[in-house]
């Protein structure tokens, strides 16, 4: 977008520049402002970052558990839930800051996500209900064919639902810079916006690595010689980056909606196309699908 | 360790843009240099939405008795380790307006400077100098 080459004079082509932004924020002074709830306003950006990397451990990475996953059955749920503990997280940090900028943009991360929150575990339950199951990894070993073919218009949905609620445009509202300044990390200044930062690049990884592990058939796909283990992690990581791309391109080709769009697109459209897709799936899976395979 | 964080300090400053009563053309000029047509982002400078996450303060214009206040709340507000620039003959000195009885003429009045762009207004070329010069002298300290 306008042939923009961002930062490319640190490290080979640029790579490092989060690196640098990361340690001189975290080498910054320490301000906590006056009127802020200071116990809230210190712990909450760190517990949000270290609930997301949480939330990471329970995806199958090299698909034979040679580097060990805590998987269960019922992870799926768990993780969704860890999600929306990291968004309540973030709007604690915002509100807790005392500034009116944070204050709206925690509520309108309040908003947000409680009303994307629903159609995201909808269209979920569309590979849980092919897969038979709601464990993360058992999902992910189902996919002989990849659910995006099976259901693709679940991943679609899916993909815009998690645009929302990891607060990316269209959708990012939130952090709407014209309107609210920083948004919710106004007033953070040092480590802990060198936290709040982290907390959002990582949890961009961890929606593309549920949609990998959803609709893509995960860490799975065509061994070509030696260890399975090598190729599994290898096609994970292309396509958790190939998701990533897709989400960001899809962010810098729309301009930001307004804050009554984003709701009424999500109550009005989303919701009852999401239930529409669990019901099209289910009948699918149910009627057709078995008489096909 | 301290190699790594001077490295980080010169690899990512990122600026906030203040307008103490400027005629605009200053502030023309620094918007010149972040968008693509000169774009500082290149270089890891980002333009920070808030004083609290900036490290640069990029001020332009005399700085009107009115704004005096403002500008020493906004420096103020900043974390350490930050830096002033101030940008175009007003910043310096007052330019045009000096003794004038409505402006302080000088952002070296209010807060102190680490480098200063004359120029009325300055080529962003120059300003992208001084930003290299201050980063340099970041290097050498």
């Amino acid at each position: 977008m306008q042939n923009r080459v961002g930062p490319s004079l640190t490290g080979p082509s640029g790579i490092l520049q989060p690196l640098a932004d990361f340690i001189k924020l975290i080498t910054k002074e320490d301000i906590i402002p006056r009127d802020a709830k200071k116990t809230v306003f210190r712990f909450a950006p760190i517990l949000a970052f270290s609930v997301i990397v949480f939330g990471m451990c329970f995806f199958p990475i090299d698909g034979t558990n040679i580097i060990p996953n805590s998987a269960f059955s019922g992870d799926l749920i768990f993780d969704l839930a860890l999600l929306t503990i990291v968004n309540f997280l973030m709007f604690l940090s915002g509100w807790a800051s005392a500034s009116p900028y944070g204050s709206i943009g925690a509520a309108r991360v309040l908003v947000q996500f409680l009303g994307y929150d629903i159609p995201l575990f909808l269209l979920a339950l569309s590979p849980a209900f092919l897969a038979q199951s709601l464990s993360i990894s058992e999902i992910a070993t189902a996919q002989n064919i990849p659910f995006v073919i099976l259901a693709p218009w679940a991943f679609i949905l899916f993909l815009i639902a998690m645009q929302a609620e990891l607060e990316k445009d269209p959708f990012d509202t939130p952090n709407a810079e014209s309107e609210l300044v920083g948004g919710l990390e106004t007033e953070y200044c040092g480590g802990r916006l060198a936290f709040l930062h982290l907390t959002r690049d990582v949890q961009i990884i961890f929606g593309a690595a549920i949609v990998v592990e959803l609709f893509l058939g995960g860490p799975y796909g065509p061994v070509f010689f030696g260890f399975p283990t090598f190729w599994y992690t290898l096609w994970f990581i292309l396509k958790l980056l190939g998701v990533i791309v897709l989400s960001e391109y899809l962010a810098s080709l729309f301009a930001r909606l307004r804050i009554d769009q984003v709701l009424t697109g999500n109550w009005k459209i989303l919701l009852p196309l999401s239930i529409l897709s669990l019901i099209l799936t289910v009948a699918l899976a149910t009627w057709i699908y078995p008489w096909v395979m | 360790m301290r190699s790594i964080t001077t490295w980080a300090r010169i690899k990512s400053p990122w600026v906030i843009h203040f307008n103490s009563g400027a005629c605009n053309g200053c502030d023309i000029e620094v918007i010149a240099l972040l968008t693509p047509r000169y774009d500082v982002e290149r270089f890891g400078i980002k333009l920070a939405p808030s004083p609290r996450h900036a490290d640069v303060l990029l001020t332009t214009g005399v700085v009107t008795a009115q704004c005096a206040e403002r500008l020493k709340r906004i420096y103020d507000q900043m974390p350490e380790p930050k830096f002033v620039v101030a940008i175009g003959a007003c910043a310096c000195s007052g330019g045009v307006f000096k003794g004038n009885y409505s402006v302080v003429g000088g952002v070296e009045n209010i807060i102190p400077v680490n480098i200063y762009i004359p120029g009325c207004p300055p080529k962003p070329e120059a300003i992208i100098d001084g930003v290299v010069k201050l980063l340099n002298s970041l290097k050498e300290a």
